[in-house]
């Protein structure tokens, strides 16, 4: 009987569960400045750490200005670059944040 | 007799009275979402076409892509990666064996290393999450970019109100009707 209870809970669990058209985790970076520092936190929608993820401070003629990766907290941080620049996370093709400088609060 | 056993007697009362009648509703209302079921299964196995709202076929430089809206619903909030819209895409023709990737961005990108979101799956059915963060102005463009397996890149806009109505019109009503 209570087996019956436990399958009959599981099938109303599974029967009212929603349906997501793809199980996906997207990147996300957030930026902050610092005084002079500028602090970069990133990570995956789904709660993955973005330990190892290329994070590069690029400039606007596409020069590479600070190659960065974060570490085991998930955040990055670096001396704000005089000029026109943007942050962009890196997880491969596709997988990318951009964040121009101006966005930086 | 003291008030907690009078309410369990209430509660078992109920039960008692109900449990016939809340058995049958957990048959009926699978039932009735049946249909609904189904819907989303066949957009989701591409019965039901490329998605829910064809957008049309665009020329991207020497190749063609149908691109749509899977659903019609706005964009999504995918916990900290904020709002997200899901797009598919079909190659067509010789863009199915000469095109790498295919990226999708709110404004023009700047490199290929930054072209936006990947779509992923087979040439004839792939599928993309755009972020749409909410300060993004209602008047933005949607820039497809494909990359071909000769290194080549090759780009083009649509108005984001072309690409989704439906998100272009939340973006309206988050801004409160500003651009």
């Amino acid at each position: 009987m209570t087996a019956l209870r436990a399958l009959a809970l599981g099938a109303l669990i599974v029967a009212l569960s929603p349906a997501t058209p793809a199980l996906a985790h997207y990147p996300f970076c957030s930026c902050e400045k610092h005084g002079e520092m500028i602090r970069c936190k990133g990570g995956f929608s789904d709660g993955t750490s973005a330990e190892g993820v290329k994070l590069d401070v690029i400039g606007y003629d596409e020069a590479v200005l600070i190659p960065g990766k974060f570490g085991k907290d998930s955040v990055v941080e670096f001396r704000s670059p005089p000029g026109d620049f943007y942050v962009l996370f890196d997880a491969g093709p596709g997988h990318v944040v951009e964040v121009d400088h101006n966005d930086i609060p | 007799m003291s008030a907690a056993t009078l309410d369990r007697s209430a509660a078992s009362r109920f039960w008692r009275r109900w449990r016939f009648h809340l058995s049958a509703l957990v048959v009926l209302v699978p039932i009735a979402l049946t249909p609904l079921y189904f819907r989303q299964l066949a957009l989701e196995n591409g019965t039901a076409g490329l998605g829910a709202r064809e957008i049309g076929e665009r020329k991207v430089g020497p190749w063609s892509v149908r691109l749509a809206e899977f659903d019609l619903l706005p964009p999504q909030v995918q916990g900290p990666a904020g709002p997200v819209k899901q797009f598919t895409l079909a190659l067509a023709g010789a863009g199915v064996t000469e095109v790498r990737a295919a990226y999708l961005k709110i404004g023009k990108p700047r490199s290929l290393r930054a072209a936006g979101s990947i779509f992923f799956g087979s040439p004839y059915r792939q599928t993309a999450g755009l972020p749409i963060p909410e300060r993004t102005s209602p008047d933005a463009e949607v820039w497809l970019t494909l990359e071909g397996w000769d290194g080549s890149m090759q780009t083009q806009a649509l108005p984001l109100a072309e690409a989704s109505p439906v998100a272009a019109d939340w973006l309206r009503s988050r801004n409160g009707g500003k651009p």
